[in-house]
Formats: C-alpha cells, structure tokens, sequence
C-alpha cells in the first residue's frame, strides 16, 4: 500500500514538473517532410536555421522524404491517414492540393492574404480549393528544360535544336562522332524514362508539343487518342538503345543528371535545379553548358510541363499557428531569394525574378521567364481526385511503348478506353498550344 | 462415487484451463484476428484509403474486377487481294487481329494479359485487371526459382560448412554477411551493380571479357528483370537456407556414418541413404519458411522495379498508395492470404510434416 503511495506521488511530481517546464518555456518542435533531390535537403535545413535564429524557441527538424514522388504520396498519405502530428509542414507537389486539401489548414485563417498577391496567381489558384481555402504555400516552380553542352555543339559546329527533328540528328551525329574520337559511353539525349510521374510530365511535353493535346483537356473531355500523340510516342520510342542508352526506360531526374555531369550526354531534359549542380566547378560540365527551351514538334511551338512544390500545414498538427508561420516564412521572399541564388529552384514570387543577386547566379530565370509562365499544367485538377490513376494509366502505357512490349497504336487505344472508364469523361479533339 | 467425484475434478480443472487461456486468446483476437477480420471486412468496401468520402457496401465487386479472366480466339487477318492469311512483310510471320478488337469491352473493360497458341490457332487471355494476373505470375515464377536456387545452394554450402576444416567457425560467420544485410540495402547495391551503362559491374565486365555487345538494361528489359530480381533474391537468402539446414545436419549422429565406413558405403551412398532421409524434416521447414516467405516479396521488387514490374505485394502496395483504393488493396490482401494459406497445407500433406 505505502509503495503505490509513493509511486502515485512520484508519479504526480513527473507530470506536474513537466507540465511546468513546459508552460514556463514554450518549446516547440516542428517537423518539415522535405525532399532530398539535389542540394533540397541541405537548403531546407539551411532555411530552418534562419528561421530558428529569429525564434529560439522553436526547434525545426527536417525529416527526408524518398525521391520518387509516386513514394513520398506514400508516405505521406500513412501520415494522413493515421491523421499523426509527427509531421506539421508537408513539402507537396504541384499535382497534390486538389487530392490532399482536406488533410491541411486553410492559410487564409493564418494572414496570408498579404502575401498571395505577391506569388505566380496560377499556382496560388493551383493551390485553391473548390471552396476557396488555400492549402498550400507556393515554394518553388518548375518547368522542363532543355540541357545541352555549348563545348561540344561548338566543337561540331551544331545549333541549338529548335524542333525534335533536329535535336535526333544532332545527338546522332555527335553521338558518333565522340564515340569515334575514344568515349564509347557516350550518348546524345538523356531524360526521365521509368514508369513513374517524371515519365508523364517528359511525355505531355512531347505531345502537347506536337500538337496532340494535354491527355484530358481543360473541358474533361479525353484527348489522348490522336495521330500527333502516337507519332511522337513512336519516335520517342525510337531513341531508345539509340540516341539514348536503352537504360533510359529506367532513368529518373538524378539518373540523367549524374550521366549528364560526369560528361557522357549531350542533351538532357531536367528541371532547373541541375543546373546550379552541374555548374559545380569540380564537375567536366562546369562552364560547359547551357538551357534553352525544350525541341518543339508539329505545332511550331515548345511545350514545358507546370511542376514544381508547395508547402502546406497538416490539420493534425499540435501546434498549427506555428507551424503556419514558418510555412510561410519558408514560402516568403527572403528563403526564396537564398534558394534560387544557392540552389537555381525558381522563386514563385514575381518580383525575384528582376532581382540582381538572383539573375547573375541563375541567368537564364531571365531569358526563360517566358517558358516558367506559360508551362503546361497536368490535368490534375480537371481529373481529381482521379489524377494519380490517370496518370499511371497513361505513363505505364507510354513505358510499354517505350520498351517496346506494346506498339503505340494498341496502347494509346486502351489508354483511351481506360482512361474513360476511369474518369467517365467522354473523347474529343486535342486543344493546341 | 468416486469416478463422478474425479469428473468433477476434470470439470474445474477444464474451467480453469479455460480461464487461463483467455489472456493469450485474447491477444490473438487484439493482434492478428482483428486486423485480419477488418481486411475482410473492407474487401467488400469502395473504402478510399486517407479520405474522408463515403464508403459504400460493393459486395464482391472487388474480386470480380481482380480476378475475371476470359479466353478469346484471335482470327486471322485475310489478305482481300489473295484471300489467304496475312503475312508480315518483315518478320514473315502470319498476322492476326489485335487484341483489342477482340476483347469484350461492355459492361467491363478486358485487356490482354497475354497470348498463346494452340494448333496454329491464336488466343489471347484477357483480364479485368492484367497488372494483377501478371503480378500473380511474377511471384510464382519468382518463388519457384528463387526457392529452388536457395535450397541447392544452401545445401552446398550448408555440407562445406559442416565438414572439418581449419577456420570452419570464421567461415560460418562470414557465410551469413549478405543475410544480415538490410533487404533495402542490398537491392540498391545489386542496383547500381546492374546499371545499363558501363558503370554498373555486370556492363563492365561483360564489356572488358567481350562477352556482351553494348550493354544490357537488366531492370528495364522484361525479359531479364525475373532474372535479375532472382538473383538478388538467391544472393541474400541461401545463407538463411544454408543455416537451417546445418542445424539438420549436425542432429544427425555421427555413429551412422562410422558404421556405414565399416559396411563399405560410398560417400555418395552415404548422402543419399543417412544425410538426405534425416535432413528431409529441416528440409521441409526451411522449404516451407522460404516459400511462404518468397509469395509475399515486396522490398525487392519496390526498390529495383517499382512500378516497371508488379509482384503481388509490391502491386496491392501501388493500388494503397497511388490509386488509393483500400477496399481493392484489401481484396488483394485476402487474395495473397488465401494463397499462401493453401502453398502452406499443400507442403504440409505433401512433405508430411508432423502437426503434432
């Protein structure tokens, strides 16, 4: 009896002195699932610490998330699902806030109507809710680019390829001629071939660019079932164990840029973090390259596809104000700024893209404002809460292709049906660009 | 008198046995019937997995749409000129109609799984969710030969390492290395070992020995992916075969063997009628263990094939996950369950394995 005593009062002192401790000095710990292609994760943590310099007492940890995105939904839909504070500010993508709203608080019940104005209105209105509340914080933007080595273009006195055509022939001829001069690793044109969500933003971009249509237009209405799409998927095809190495079906981002950095692809199509990596001085592509639009096809102009990531606040979060706050400190001008000049992520707010700083470490945000404004989005928002099927459906379906297991007609022909099985829209004709 | 007395004992006794299995029942029911029984439940539910839309009663939709295969005739493509069979120009093969103008296509979708011939005619195997069929496939395959591998190779490994000879302790710790590697790990390592360009080992060496024009995508080309995922799989797991084995050979006394010497038997003699016939009992464990283990594979079909290639885990993974069906991924789940339910009776009678 006298021992449960003491083990009562014992028990009364632990939990009143931690209730003390806890009320005198407000420590609060956030957790940020972020990513780690490239140099993320180190410029996560970097702006993490800037945060907590300004506010001692809180405590920011940066959980790294997979690279694939298809895994980090995974993830986090585990976390959702469970509905677990263990994470306060979710790094999503482009794509997700139409799936995902309903797991996260609505940044306009935290003061960001100040703020919003300031952003790209597409992505802000990408991030908008049916009804109106806004989930997720812009943070980056991204938009497919065309890399290619000025060394080597010069060396064969090439141009810069403005359409598919073009960009084959080149890489073919270069292709041989380096194999010829002593680097038989070499190939001409590296980009996201796996079956996975980089292979359907590689591939809307082709389409689009030829004339056939964004898979399901802004009307619901599925437009993938068309001759431009199959042809391009057909010639797309072709590069494989061609002017790109036959692994390529397997390739993500990090794949092709590490072929493209150590100096074995004249071409790679990549979002513009790579190209703050591949200016790294001890890289053989330091110096040596530059960005230019991606080829266009059949209809005379160049597609880019929309992506980029956001930050939103978990509903579930212990501490939601908080971590509202360092959502939108991360999102706000002055982490922007250091990440586009550290890191070449493109800032969502349109004023940094006029910023001096800015623009002598990353050019090209200049140049290519354009391609950044006018990217083609997925049909994320007119498929949801549908778009992850839609999207395997059509990248499993351009992989077959691509490995040769199916011929483009018959794939784009059951992708067509599949997909209005799927989404029960109807078929109509491609929108042009 | 005395027997209804002494039944009375067994009575309470009962009670009592009884009342003392209820703790370890009711952990049973908490841990494994529960979350078992929810599966069940919800396999027969649209549920969608992190939503909050409604979940609606479906019956047995899910497992029709999982499983309902049909067999259709693939006809001939005629020539209208000559009013014989088509032939392809290129490869001269004979051309028949493609599948999708074949497969029924209302009330549901069927799509081809894959296609046979049969006396010259063609026939192609449709299916309401193919990647499942095929997934189902992969696994079998997998299991089958990545079990039969082990188990050999085990084998060999487990008698070296139970014969005599110096350094025999060091060589039994080194043995389980690639065992206490984590799978995730050693997928990711065998990755980078089959990288299609010159940098992955394979490339490399089948390049510097000219065995290999270009190089091989071994994740990528479908016909090698089961090939390569065995071999991780045989790499990791014959050390695990080759240590349950060794416990069934050193239970095995070694006066059999001294009179067999003395009765004249071979070595090879002594292997098939001693070592063979008293391993079969370690035998049949590792091979049950190993199996059951090899049908519900995932972490090295996700790490090095994703979604190129679906085995039944990694595949009800991607239905949770990506599409977010629960109520499908559930199905999938009691699928995978019933299967591996009914590989662990049929060794069990066919290897009598006693269930005492």
């Amino acid at each position: 009896m006298r021992k449960n005593l003491v083990l009562v009062i014992a028990l009364v002192f632990v939990i009143a002195f931690s209730g003390i401790v806890l009320a005198q000095e407000e420590e609060i710990s956030l957790t940020v699932a972020g990513g780690a292609v490239g140099q993320e994760k180190e410029l996560t943590e970097k702006a993490a610490e800037m945060y907590m310099e300004d506010n001692p007492n809180v405590t920011v940890e940066v959980l790294e998330t997979p690279d694939l995105a298809n895994d980090r939904l995974g993830l986090y839909l585990q976390f959702l699902e469970a509905e677990s504070p263990e994470v306060d500010v979710y790094q999503v993508d482009v794509i997700w806030p139409g799936d995902l709203g309903e797991h996260f608080i609505d940044f306009y019940d935290y003061g960001a109507e100040e703020v919003v104005d300031k952003h790209f209105q597409a992505i802000v209105e990408n991030n908008t809710t049916t009804d109106g509340r806004l989930v997720s914080m812009p943070w980056f933007t991204d938009a497919g680019l065309l890399y290619y080595r000025t060394d080597l273009l010069e060396k064969y006195d090439r141009e810069v390829p403005e359409t598919w055509d073009e960009l084959e022939e080149t890489a073919r001829y270069i292709m041989e001629e380096e194999r010829a001069a002593g680097n038989e690793d070499f190939y001409g044109y590296v980009w996201q071939g796996d079956a996975y969500e980089g292979l359907t933003c590689d591939a809307l971009e082709w389409i689009y660019s030829n004339g056939g249509g964004k898979i399901v237009s802004t009307d619901q209405e599925i437009t993938i079932n068309n001759e431009k799409a199959i042809e391009i998927i057909d010639q797309a095809a072709g590069w494989v164990g061609d002017i790109s190495p036959t692994g390529v079906t397997g390739m993500g981002e990090e794949d092709a840029r590490a072929m493209f950095e150590a100096g074995n692809a004249l071409f790679m199509r990549n979002w513009p973090y790579a190209y703050a990596l591949a200016s790294q001085e001890d890289k053989p592509t330091a110096g040596n390259f530059d960005v230019s639009p991606l080829p266009a096809g059949d209809s005379g102009s160049s597609a880019a596809t929309l992506g980029g990531w956001n930050l939103s606040v978990s509903k579930y979060s212990e501490h939601p104000e908080a971590a509202a706050k360092l959502a939108m400190f991360l999102a706000g001008e002055e982490v922007q700024k250091m990440r586009a000049v550290e890191g070449s992520f493109n800032p969502t707010i349109r004023s940094l893209y006029e910023d001096e700083d800015v623009l002598e470490a990353v050019p090209f945000f200049g140049s290519l404002y354009d391609v950044f404004t006018s990217a083609v989005a997925r049909p994320s928002t007119q498929t949801a809460p549908q778009y992850n099927q839609v999207s395997e459906l059509f990248f499993q379906a351009v992989h077959s292709v691509l490995t040769g297991e199916s011929d483009a007609q018959s794939a784009i022909e059951y992708l067509e049906l599949d997909l209005m099985d799927t989404t029960g829209f109807e078929t109509g004709e491609p929108t042009q660009p | 008198m005395a027997t209804s007395s002494s039944s009375n004992l067994a009575k309470e006794e009962q009670k009592l046995a009884l009342k003392l299995l209820i703790p370890a029942f009711l952990i049973l029911v908490i841990i494994a019937l529960y979350p078992l029984g929810q599966v069940f439940y919800t396999s027969f539910t649209n549920r969608e997995f992190a939503s909050a839309t409604e979940t609606e009663f479906v019956g047995l939709d899910n497992y029709q749409a999982l499983l309902s295969i049909t067999i259709r005739e693939l006809p001939p493509v005629i020539d209208e000129e000559t009013g014989e069979q088509a032939v392809d120009e290129e490869s001269g093969e004979v051309v028949f109609e493609r599948p999708i103008r074949v497969l029924p296509r209302d009330p549901h979708l069927y799509r081809p799984s894959f296609e046979f011939s049969f006396f010259g005619n063609k026939y192609v195997v449709g299916a309401r969710t193919p990647d499942f069929i095929r997934a189902v496939w992969n696994t079998l395959v997998f299991t089958f030969f990545s079990v039969f591998f082990e188990t050999l190779f085990g084998l060999v490994v487990a008698l070296v390492v139970n014969s005599e000879f110096k350094g025999r302790g060091a060589m039994r710790a080194v043995m389980l290395v690639p065992w206490a590697v984590i799978t995730v790990v050693s997928a990711r390592m065998w990755e980078w070992m089959f990288e299609p360009t010159r940098a992955g080992l394979f490339n490399m060496l089948g390049d510097r020995f000219g065995l290999i024009d270009g190089s091989y995508s071994f994740l990528s080309n479908a016909s090698l992916q089961l090939p390569a995922i065995i071999a991780v799989d045989v790499w990791k797991t014959t050390p695990f075969m080759a240590l349950l084995i060794l416990a069934g050979l050193q239970m095995i006394p070694n006066e059999l063997y001294e009179a067999a010497r003395v009765d004249g038997a071979s070595k090879i003699r002594q292997f098939f009628n001693i070592t063979l016939p008293l391993l079969k009992p370690s035998l049949a464990v590792a091979l049950i263990f190993r199996t059951l283990d090899a049908l519900r594979v995932f972490d090295v079909f996700q790490v090095m094939l994703s979604q190129k290639r679906y085995s039944m885990a990694s595949f009800n993974y991607f239905q949770l996950i990506s599409a977010r069906q629960m109520g499908m991924a559930s199905a999938i789940g009691v699928i995978i369950f019933i299967i591996i339910f009914a590989f662990a009776i049929l060794y069990m009678k066919s290897l009598g394995v006693d269930t005492e």
